[in-house]
């Protein structure tokens, strides 16, 4: 009986070097579990491939440097994919903080496909309130944005001279972290301006995203680090790219995390039972 | 190995430890990173919110250009300074009534049509739903578990025997919805480990490719 109670007792640090143990060992010796691509991760990619070239895909960073891992490797697969169609990006973003990661995937990206910046991509950055930004770039991007990033008036910019507002924009995407991110897009976008929305979320907000995807709101979804490795495989498939996948890297200890953790739930609730049934015979 | 030579993939590192310092017990080096990171956080935020909001979009208009109706703005904006003077404080409502109202009535009809009316109809009306028999049976499974659950949170009247059971059902839809946000939540968490542990063992250590 000692036993079932020391179940339910182990210390956490134990849990914590374990789960170090089962995170690094698949990082070091992949086991190469098989991928496969959700039919949620397949509507996005198919949503992005079906844009001809030198058309325009908007992408939104509504995330900060704290969902790095899980939307980072969505963003670099999609634009990868993008850039590799010769499709021409525009990136922007909700999220202030998220703007360093936005121009560091965009730079790193552009210069594997030798892409030129105004000409096959442009980064507009973060502007102050969220409805103004959305609900004026419905009507003119340049209402919203006069100007990038880096100050240059989009005027100056020839890739933006045939586009002007959301009915130019084919397919658009929010890498979303919390609010505001999809839902503000879906409200002030979508359902005003009809824009098209893909939305890559965080696992922790992926349930609330599917009955948006259920309503036919969203074309599709990539949830979570997972979401993000089904992307790169589908990008890896198609042979857009053989650069380093680091959601695909992580499916292996993400596996085993949940393996361990589905172990200590099992042990913990065998441990609470066998306590509770003691103690309640003691009572009696 | 191939140790990096960078001085802020070390800086990386060290933050990196300071925070996982905390999983044995709450210490100065935690705290450190901690402020360092709401300090460096809100020094950014400062910096980007003046040279693509403030700087192109009043400054240059108003000051160089000579637009003078960018005043107005400016001035409201001032107003939220107002509740640090007692005796002017009051004018804290004129930037807050605009900001509320405004907001109000942008964002009522949008929610209402993207996050009430959309999502009724798509409680049975799905795309495709009678393309394929596991689509319409997903459907009407959805259905089923929203009119529960609604029943489930009725406390306007007692429950009798059909009530009492529909609502009894609506737990059981409610508990799964909990175990999906639960498996996500576990997976997204670790998630954020992996990625730490990505950067330490490619970034820094070198040892995986």
């Amino acid at each position: 009986m000692r036993f079932f109670q020391a179940l339910g007792k182990i210390d956490r640090k134990i849990i914590f070097i374990i789960l170090a143990i089962v995170i690094i060992i698949p990082l070091l010796k992949p086991f190469g579990l098989i991928s496969r691509a959700s039919s949620r991760a397949e509507a996005v990619f198919n949503a992005v491939d079906a844009i001809p070239a030198g058309k325009p895909l908007m992408i939104s960073i509504d995330f900060d440097p704290g969902s790095m891992p899980e939307l980072y490797p969505m963003l670099t697969a999609i634009l990868r994919h993008a850039m590799a169609k010769d499709v021409k990006v525009i990136l922007l973003g909700l999220w202030l903080t998220g703007m360093g990661l936005g121009e560091q995937a965009l730079t790193t990206v552009s210069r594997e496909y030798n892409k030129v910046y105004g000409q096959d991509y442009v980064f507009l950055g973060w502007k102050s309130g969220v409805l103004p930004v959305v609900l004026g770039m419905g009507e003119d991007i340049r209402k919203a944005y006069p100007a990038d990033y880096y100050g240059t008036p989009l005027e100056s910019l020839p890739m933006m001279a045939n586009i002007k507002n959301y009915r130019d924009i084919p397919f658009f995407i929010s890498l979303s972290a919390g609010t505001p991110g999809y839902e503000s897009w879906i409200a002030y976008a979508q359902s005003r301006y009809g824009l098209k929305i893909g939305a890559g979320v965080t696992a922790v907000s992926a349930a609330d995203a599917y009955p948006y995807l259920q309503t036919g709101q969203l074309t599709g979804m990539l949830g979570g680090m997972k979401g993000a490795s089904e992307y790169e495989f589908l990008v890896k498939q198609k042979g857009y790219t053989q650069q380093f996948s680091p959601a695909s890297q992580a499916m292996d200890s993400q596996s085993l995390a949940h393996l361990l953790i589905l172990i200590l739930i099992v042990i913990g609730n065998v441990g609470y039972f066998f306590t509770r049934k003691v103690t309640r015979r003691e009572e009696k | 190995m191939n140790l990096s030579h960078s001085l802020w993939i070390w800086i990386g590192t060290f933050l990196t430890f300071c925070i996982f310092s905390f999983l044995y017990k709450d210490n100065p080096l935690y705290k450190f990173a901690e402020h360092l990171f709401v300090g460096v956080s809100v020094g950014y935020s400062i910096s980007i919110s003046y040279h693509n909001v403030l700087y192109p979009d009043l400054i240059v208009p108003l000051f160089k250009q000579g637009q003078l109706l960018n005043i107005i703005p400016l001035l409201f904006g001032l107003c939220y300074f107002a509740r640090f003077i007692p005796q002017v404080s009051w004018l804290i409502r004129l930037p807050m009534g605009l900001v509320l109202g405004f907001g109000a009535g942008a964002a009522i009809p949008a929610t209402l049509q993207a996050s009430v009316i959309k999502q009724i109809q798509g409680a049975i009306l799905t795309p495709n739903i009678f393309q394929r028999i596991d689509l319409f049976a997903w459907a009407l499974i959805s259905f089923i578990g929203l009119i529960c659950v609604v029943i489930y949170f009725f406390f306007s009247k007692e429950r009798v025997k059909s009530t009492r059971l529909a609502a009894e059902g609506g737990i059981i839809f409610l508990m799964v919805g909990f175990g999906a946000s639960f498996g996500y939540t576990v997976m997204a968490r670790i998630s954020l480990i992996i990625g730490r542990f990505q950067f330490l063992l490619r970034d820094w250590l070198g040892i995986i490719r």
